[in-house]
């Protein structure tokens, strides 16, 4: 534009004829145009060599940190992605659309469908907000593909541009309970049918669902559920559940829960004296809170089902060390959880079903995925690819226990590092 | 028997945490006649800066709390000279400002932690008291202690000193103070700010006992709030009675009906009493009125 204004023919005199102003009018009209046009095309390139990703997730607000932690997976995988020269030709793009409640999660995906034009979403650290964000994104026909929200209404709702790379709720249950009959009893030289368990969980859907599962598949196994306590995860006082507990004697405290209401449990039977052999939290119970609030001692011995740990073996997470070194070399710190690790483990099965289909277009996307078929121990989380419902029933939780301060993984079999293994249990405390 | 007697003690420690929480509050409630949203996340403030001094320092809560709790006092006057101040005419806004307060301090912690839940204490709040079959935790009973004690100073202070007895003369007729001389706002000044105190003070002791997250105080709050008004608005030993009532009641509804149900249990009791006696059990019959009435 700038060169326009400055030619010569179109700046010169007013002294020129009609005639001559007018042809030079044309010929302004004309340089504009095209130079309008070739500005439209050489940005439609861009955007064309552009392949949008909108990463929703909790960036402000109470979950924000974890929100974040799942993204830094996102980016670390899209960083590689780039490096090996984009996808479907195209250099990907990552959006952040910050959704920290379900409301906001409708806004966020509207927004970055019509502003930002983005091709496909990606979540979620939080089932409510994937539940509100994916089903915006079917109002715009793109595909959500869910790494890390784990409800299991998410797949039985049927959404057509939904899928799930990562385990669901279930598989916390399912996890949980294989942890107890294949590790616990034994550790405590005991048959399941002999063995008694307190079931506690917070009391909203998450930990309820999974509770009730967890009663079913242990009583299926013979165990004895001597206890079911439920409490609110803002809960101050657990001294009334515990109390009840102490009285059935159990074996195993299964616990499943948020941060500050495990912590509290913990302190509670601690204070109480109640000392089950046996402890299995499901979801928290792995950060360095636990260990500041309790200590290295009292905690030994502690089990934990999650995502699977950085320590897990390079057999079971190929590559999981060196998202660990990537990880520390981009962000200059230590993950905050194995979250990420499941994070980006999940964009690069997208990224694999994206280059197999060709398109980012949910049919195309959902045939690819619905036959894939790759072995378990392929991505660094020890995740596989086999899609049934548009869940991958070839991801899985693994159990860590705290030994010295450190977490250690010791379930799955496969998963345990050479020289690692299962101590202290019954738990000394 | 040993098992009601272990349920008792259990809900008087509980009702200890509350009357801690819930004597601040009371006492700005009665005085300034302001209902404080922003109570809790005092507390929370209290409990962050006593993990402050114990990471980075060293510091015990139960010696860092001589420094914590008189910087949240001081936070309470800034909040009573210019928010609740400037506001005097609008009882609704004060209130209004208070819940302001509390989202302002709740995303200031949530930007500078993440979001992210700090503990402390792994060892020394390990310490627990066993006689026969009943097992005390030592924190909770410090925090008994403690709250016994506030209790029986602040009583002193309210009826011993003259600047006690001018926040008691302000609390009973704010027109009747000012002409006998008492200068009505440095005493809203000095309450909020003691309310502010205690607050700070009860995070400093409550910081052993639980996580910290910005929300903690909410946690909190609604207890309070039931606790000050079923025990008497102003009333001192109100809070203090009222949480062991909030407390013990908790614990037996839930271990004898059930852990979901202790909240409903006393929160039935909360509302009988407000039927019957809205000034709450040792508050000044009226009390819940006279303030407002004023006001307008």
């Amino acid at each position: 534009m700038k060169k326009i204004m400055n030619d010569p023919k179109i700046t010169s005199s007013t002294s020129h004829s009609t005639a001559t102003g007018l042809r030079m009018g044309c010929k302004a009209v004309l340089h504009t145009a095209l130079l309008t046009g070739l500005l439209a095309f050489s940005g439609l390139t861009s955007a064309q060599q552009t392949l949008k990703i909108g990463a929703i997730n909790p960036y402000s607000g109470p979950m924000a940190l974890y929100g974040t932690e799942v993204t830094r997976g996102y980016e670390l995988a899209v960083e590689e992605i780039n490096k090996k020269g984009g996808l479907l030709g195209k250099k990907v793009e990552l959006i952040r659309g910050d959704a920290s409640t379900p409301q906001q999660g409708i806004a966020t995906v509207e927004q970055l469908a019509n502003n930002d034009k983005v091709d496909l979403f990606l979540g979620t650290y939080i089932s409510a907000i994937s539940l509100t964000a994916s089903d915006t994104a079917a109002r715009y026909n793109k595909l959500y593909w869910e790494t890390n929200a784990v409800a299991q209404n998410l797949i039985d709702r049927g959404l057509p541009n939904f899928i799930r790379s990562g385990p669901d709720s279930a598989a916390f249950s399912t996890t949980s309970v294989a942890t107890i009959k294949y590790l616990v009893a034994p550790a405590l030289k005991k048959e399941m049918k002999d063995l008694k368990v307190w079931i506690e969980h917070e009391d909203s859907i998450y930990g309820s669902s999974i509770a009730n599962s967890q009663k079913i598949s242990l009583e299926a196994l013979g165990a004895k559920v001597v206890m079911m306590g439920a409490h609110s995860s803002k809960s101050i006082d657990m001294n009334d559940s515990v109390l009840r507990a102490k009285q059935a004697n159990p074996d195993v405290l299964l616990q499943t829960g948020y941060v500050p209401d495990g912590s509290l449990l913990l302190r509670t039977i601690r204070d109480q004296g109640v000392k089950p052999p046996a402890i299995v939290f499901v979801g928290t119970g792995d950060t360095k809170e636990t260990l500041d609030a309790l200590g290295a001692d009292f905690i030994e011995g502690l089990l934990v089902v999650g995502y699977p740990k950085y320590d897990i073996s390079e057999a079971y997470g190929p590559g999981s060390k060196a998202y660990l070194k990537a990880y520390r070399a981009k962000y200059n710190a230590e993950p905050l959880a194995p979250q990420s690790m499941a994070a980006y483990s999940g964009t690069m099965i997208l990224f694999d079903s994206i280059k197999t289909a060709g398109s980012t277009e949910v049919d195309k996307v959902r045939a690819v995925v619905e036959k894939m078929d790759v072995p378990e121990s392929t991505y660094p989380s020890g995740y596989g690819a086999k899609f049934t419902k548009v869940q991958n029933v070839r991801s899985n939780f693994t159990t860590a226990q705290w030994q010295a301060g450190k977490m250690v993984t010791v379930f799955l079999k496969e998963a345990i590092s050479p020289g690692a293994a299962l101590k202290n249990l019954p738990r000394k405390q | 028997m040993d098992q009601i007697l272990n349920v008792l003690i259990i809900g008087l420690l509980l009702g200890g945490i509350y009357g801690l929480v819930s004597i601040g509050l009371n006492l700005i409630f009665g005085v300034v006649r302001i209902v404080n949203f922003a109570q809790g996340e005092l507390v929370m403030l209290g409990m962050y800066g006593s993990y402050f001094a114990y990471t980075q320092f060293n510091i015990s809560p139960y010696l860092s709390f001589l420094v914590v709790a008189p910087l949240v006092g001081l936070i309470g006057i800034v909040i009573q000279r210019f928010v609740i101040q400037p506001l005097r005419a609008e009882s609704n806004m004060q209130i209004f400002a208070t819940f302001g307060l509390l989202m302002m301090f709740q995303n200031i912690m949530l930007m500078v932690t993440k979001g992210e839940a700090y503990s402390i204490g792994g060892e020394s709040s390990r310490w627990s008291l066993s006689v026969g079959e009943l097992s005390l935790s030592v924190v909770r009973l410090i925090v008994f202690v403690a709250v016994t004690l506030i209790t029986v100073g602040l009583h002193i202070f309210l009826n011993k000193t003259l600047t006690g007895k001018s926040i008691r003369a302000v609390t009973q007729d704010k027109l009747g103070a000012r002409a006998m001389g008492i200068n009505v706002e440095r005493t809203y000044l000095l309450t909020f700010g003691i309310g502010a105190t205690l607050a700070g003070f009860a995070g400093a002791m409550l910081t052993p006992i639980y996580s910290i997250t910005p929300g903690v105080g909410g946690n909190f709050i609604l207890a309070a709030f039931a606790v000050v008004v079923l025990g008497g608005l102003g009333s001192v030993w109100g809070a203090y009675l009222g949480g062991l009532i909030v407390g013990v009641v908790e614990a037996l509804a839930g271990y004898y009906i059930d852990p979901v149900l202790r909240s409903a249990v006393w929160f039935m009791i909360f509302l009988v009493v407000l039927m019957v006696r809205p000034s709450g059990l040792l508050g000044m019959v009226g009390a819940e009125e006279v303030g407002f009435r004023e006001q307008n």
